[in-house]
């Protein structure tokens, strides 16, 4: 199944195209997943206070490599501050810059809101924004 | 009141006393040009009706000044100290004075609205520090203001301005009394209204609860994320830090949805959810959001725990 797609007007996102690949952590209200092509990550479910740590930890080993690690989160269902906190302290304490897409609009709104929409390690791409 | 300046070298929080709108634009007037004459940057907030009298009554010099329409930057009074933050940190880095008029109160405010407005006029005694290089100025029109709101005006300044005359307000409350813990009494809740008890495995029934009441009270789908995610945040503060678990009700009022969660922690950071967060990653963010995007969020801490009831108004 191919990821985040243009909101429409044909125009290619970056996640455009990538697939879904092996799972990477799993928790009862959570899935992270490898992709092909590999520098990226698919979120799924609920990231929040219970788990956010565990989900931190799990991606800060893919952060000492080389390039964007490109992150898909249109298939998170609900995030909170501990879990953007959790995310935006794995990007800032990494090599690699992370990049999100496909961020529901709730989340985008919250990140810009709260101090986090605009930092170095951590890069907000719009695609999915037109998605309900 | 003139513009004769008295030596000021730090933060001055005053009230003005003024009788209707044209005693207004005469007493506001000469401080604004006192500011223009000293170079100093000067921003008002009031509203949008007085801005036009000042502006046509300042003629070119309001060029020189910044306003803002309290009914916008302060329809939450939580956010005006963070407007002024702004104000300060702009300037005040090059250690320029600056002036700034605002009025947090009107006669429309709502009772709820009222009481965090003079809790807002309390904690700009503490926000600020004594060193900042600001003269504030907050005028309450004494001919349409409740006497009693004009009373707690002389409680929270520690300067007035009545007439021509700035005095000591004598009744100032002090800056250690003003960050007190806030326990100032919350309308009752409705008979009847529904309360769930939720604890760390039940935040996503708080969500769905929430976000249920915000449909049926009609808000709109991007302000019921608004408001699910911030009760969210909230009860998840009850969860780490309040005990573990909290007690959320909702009801309706006055055309606004309610939410409160009530806790046995203690809030006992006086300016929580009106200080923009930092760069420090740990800092608190979850009142900030909801001071963000909630119409009203009022802060209690009590002796039985912490109050917070956040309020979304369903026609915006």
């Amino acid at each position: 199944m191919s990821l985040v797609r243009s909101a429409g007007g044909g125009e290619l996102q970056p996640m455009a195209g990538w697939h879904e690949g092996e799972p990477l952590y799993t928790d009862k209200q959570f899935v992270i997943r490898h992709t092909v092509p590999p520098n990226g990550l698919t979120f799924a479910g609920v990231l929040d206070l219970f788990n956010a740590d565990s989900v931190a930890g799990a991606v800060a080993p893919l952060l000492s490599g080389e390039g964007d690690l490109h992150i898909d989160l249109s298939k998170v269902e609900f995030c909170d501050v501990s879990g953007i906190r959790a995310l935006v302290s794995t990007a800032q304490s990494g090599r690699r810059r992370l990049v999100l897409h496909g961020l529901p609009r709730a989340l985008h709104r919250v990140m810009m809101l709260v101090g986090w929409g605009d930092l170095p390690s951590l890069q907000l791409c719009d695609c999915g924004m037109e998605r309900k | 009141m003139s513009d004769r300046s008295p030596p000021r070298t730090g933060y001055q929080h005053d009230a003005l006393l003024y009788a209707g709108i044209p005693d207004f634009v005469s007493r506001t007037v000469p401080f604004v040009r006192g500011g223009i004459e000293a170079g100093e940057p000067v921003l008002v907030a009031t509203s949008a009706e007085k801005i036009d009298l000042l502006r046509a009554d300042l003629g070119a010099d309001a060029a020189a000044v910044v306003f803002a329409d309290m009914a916008v930057v302060g329809a939450n009074p939580a956010r005006i100290i963070p407007f002024w933050q702004e104000f300060v940190d702009q300037h005040t880095a090059e250690g320029r004075s600056i002036r700034g008029i605002g009025e947090p109160i009107w006669p429309g405010r709502s009772a709820d609205e009222l009481v965090e407005c003079q809790r807002h006029e309390s904690l700009l005694n503490v926000a600020l520090s004594p060193a900042t290089p600001m003269w504030l100025l907050c005028p309450y029109d004494i001919d349409a203001l409740d006497p009693a709101v004009v009373e707690e005006a002389l409680h929270s300044h520690p300067f007035v301005t009545e007439c021509t005359t700035q005095r000591e307000s004598g009744a100032f409350r002090g800056v250690d009394a003003s960050a007190a813990p806030f326990d100032a009494p919350l309308a009752p809740v409705p008979s009847g209204c529904h309360e769930f008890s939720f604890g760390p495995g039940s935040l996503s029934v708080v969500r769905d609860l929430v976000s249920a009441s915000a449909s049926g009270a009609g808000l709109d789908a991007a302000r019921a994320q608004d408001l699910v995610q911030v009760a969210h945040e909230v009860a998840a503060n009850s969860v780490r830090h309040g005990g573990g678990r909290g007690a959320l009700r909702i009801w309706r009022d006055a055309g606004a949805l309610i939410c409160e969660i009530r806790d046995q922690g203690r809030i006992d950071q006086p300016l929580v959810g009106r200080e923009r967060p930092g760069v420090a990653v740990e800092a608190p963010r979850g009142l900030w959001l909801a001071n963000q995007v909630c119409d009203l969020v009022q802060i209690r801490c009590l002796q039985a725990g912490s109050v917070v009831r956040l309020h979304m108004r369903s026609y915006t």
